[in-house]
């Protein structure tokens, strides 16, 4: 699963840190996420997507080999 | 409470876990050990309520189920392969000159091993019905 936290958190202007105390997450978590190691839980993603107020398909994209 | 004052309580906590153990040994008696551990248990228990920031998250969880269960695959099939290599060196010299307490050390190693299935098959059924199946 693609995602674009990273361009969301510089829209913001927001650090890792930042967004992960928002969302209640370690720093590390956001990282792997970022860097497509991880894929969060729903309520992680609809956590994140509601905190940069969109929908969670905004942010989450799905590959298409998970299609 | 900052996250590495938890971890310096823990390295505390672990310093006096040597200290009572040590004791114990010299006074030859293990219960101050044990109530050091699990007063030890609790400890790091309360200071981990007072943490303010996220050390565990949905992540560390993850990976904390994967390692144990991969843990618990790999020490299984280890000492299962052990125990039939004890049963089979205590027979080897066949059943005239059986190794006594060598082969029921190995059968009681495989009683053990089938009650940690026994437990893994109840934790199984408990959590398939507790999430939905």
């Amino acid at each position: 699963m693609k995602n674009k936290i990273k361009v969301y958190r510089a829209m913001n202007d927001l650090s890792q840190e930042a967004l992960a105390n928002e969302v209640g997450v370690t720093r590390q978590t956001i990282l792997a996420i970022e860097n497509g190691k991880y894929d969060p839980s729903l309520i992680l993603a609809a956590r994140i997507a509601k905190f940069f107020k969109v929908r969670i398909d905004d942010i989450f994209l799905l590959d298409s080999i998970d299609e | 409470m900052k996250r590495n004052y938890f971890y310096l309580c823990v390295a505390a906590v672990a310093f006096f876990e040597v200290a009572i153990f040590w004791l114990s040994v010299e006074l030859a008696d293990p219960l101050p050990s044990v109530i050091a551990i699990v007063l030890g248990i609790l400890g790091i228990y309360l200071a981990k309520m007072y943490i303010d920031e996220v050390i565990e998250d949905e992540r560390t969880q993850k990976i904390t189920e994967i390692t144990a269960l991969r843990t618990l695959q790999i020490t299984w099939i280890g000492l299962f392969l052990f125990a039939l290599w004890i049963i089979i060196d205590a027979l080897g010299e066949g059943i005239r000159r059986f190794n006594r307490p060598l082969g029921i050390f190995g059968f009681r190693l495989l009683i053990l091993l089938c009650g940690i299935i026994v437990l893994y098959v109840l934790l199984s059924l408990y959590y398939n019905k507790k999430f939905g199946a």
